[in-house]
């Protein structure tokens, strides 16, 4: 065998090689889309808890921080305008990432629709209280935002096992 | 008559503050449970506060309570435990009348589940829900990451009274089926039957047990009204 054609075998393995982790990378790329959505969306709804939780200390004390509140509303309000686009279809269980998401979300997207409607209506109603320096609205306001999430998760979110 | 011929007396055994405490964790234990299951946090929270009132009152009952309540007249140690269950299989020579309140086996039963219940509902004060709201009125101070793993530590625990609870109530069962002794009705009406003896337990005033409840009751409000 010539120098050349040994070469040219070389290359032509190379090739194949190369091609076959390109098209492997796209597909691997492909299928991991979907798991990153979700934890996306999980490190959207521990945001969410987090600043939720700052707002709450707050309501709990005899004179709030009210920059703080404005602050928290504000940035809550965001994530719930945001929030139905962090489940677009096919998000759900079944991606080898652990999801509490029902099927329920995309089975029924109006209900779902106007849960996430509630909550970013309740959302500004914070920021109406927040802007108004008004401690009971406020305290009102924030028991209806956990009301609506609550709301939610009973019928979107799936319960862990108890055992 | 027992199943022996002997004649019975009919013996009061448990006062209505212990019957009262033990009956309001079960219901509230419950609805804690439930509420839990089904996203109910605003109730869940108000049965907690509930249960840990119960609880607390049923530890300081077992100090300033009727006899058959105080741990210093059922709480037993290793040998005389050991001894209560050799005999109780038939086996052991010890013929030492059978306790009329709690046996050395229930006392301890009693003791890991009220400790269980006070770790369960301290873990809960400063426990954070998933959406940061409905969190225990302590958890203020912990910052959200710390009350997600109070909450993890809660439902762990609840894990472990469940195993304590399904114990207690196969013990209920070996009891009512295995030796004819019925101990729930007892725990409802507060009267055990027994073969006459001379040992009458006392009891104390009712306005203890009244005070008592409303200091605890006081307590917890301020617990949970907490500002600073």
């Amino acid at each position: 065998m010539s120098p050349i054609s040994i070469g040219s075998g070389i290359r032509r393995r190379i090739l194949l090689i190369g091609s076959v982790l390109v098209i492997g990378a796209a597909c691997t790329a492909g299928a991991t889309g979907l798991p990153q959505i979700i934890h996306a969306r999980q490190n959207h709804f521990r945001m969410l808890g987090r600043i939720a939780k700052s707002l709450r200390d707050q309501v709990g004390r005899s004179h709030p921080n009210w920059r703080i509140v404005a602050n928290d509303a504000n940035r809550i309000e965001r994530l719930a305008s945001a929030l139905p686009s962090w489940f677009p279809a096919g998000s759900g269980k079944g991606h080898g990432v652990k999801t509490r998401a029902r099927a329920a979300i995309w089975a029924n997207p109006q209900a779902f629709t106007l849960a996430a409607r509630t909550l970013l209506d309740r959302a500004r109603y914070l920021g109406q209280a927040a802007d108004g320096h008004d401690l009971r609205a406020l305290r009102l306001r924030t028991r209806g935002l956990g009301q609506a999430c609550d709301s939610c998760h009973r019928r979107f979110r799936a319960r862990g096992s108890w055992w | 008559m027992t199943a022996k011929g002997a004649a019975t007396e009919r013996v009061r055994v448990w006062d209505l503050p212990t019957r009262l405490s033990h009956w309001t964790i079960v219901v509230l234990f419950g609805v804690c449970w439930w509420t839990a299951e089904t996203d109910h946090m605003e109730w869940h929270l108000m049965a907690g506060y509930g249960v840990l009132g119960a609880v607390l009152f049923r530890l300081a009952w077992g100090f300033c309570g009727g006899q058959t309540a105080r741990f210093g007249s059922f709480v037993r140690g290793p040998s005389a435990t050991f001894r209560y269950v050799r005999k109780l299989f038939g086996r052991g020579a010890d013929d030492s009348p059978a306790p009329l309140g709690h046996n050395p086996l229930g006392a301890m039963s009693i003791l890991v589940m009220l400790g269980l219940l006070l770790l369960q509902t301290l873990f809960g004060l400063f426990s954070v829900s998933v959406d940061g709201v409905f969190s225990g009125p302590l958890a203020k101070w912990v910052s959200f990451e710390t009350g997600r793993r109070f909450t993890h530590l809660h439902a762990a625990n609840f894990d472990l009274l469940l195993l304590v609870i399904a114990v207690h109530l196969s013990a209920i069962g070996f009891y009512r089926f295995g030796r004819k002794e019925s101990l729930v009705p007892a725990m409802i009406h507060g009267f055990k039957s027994r073969t006459p003896s001379r040992e009458v337990p006392y009891f104390v005033p009712w306005w203890r047990a009244a005070f008592l409840a409303a200091g605890i009751l006081l307590c917890v409000a301020l617990l949970v009204n907490v500002r600073w």
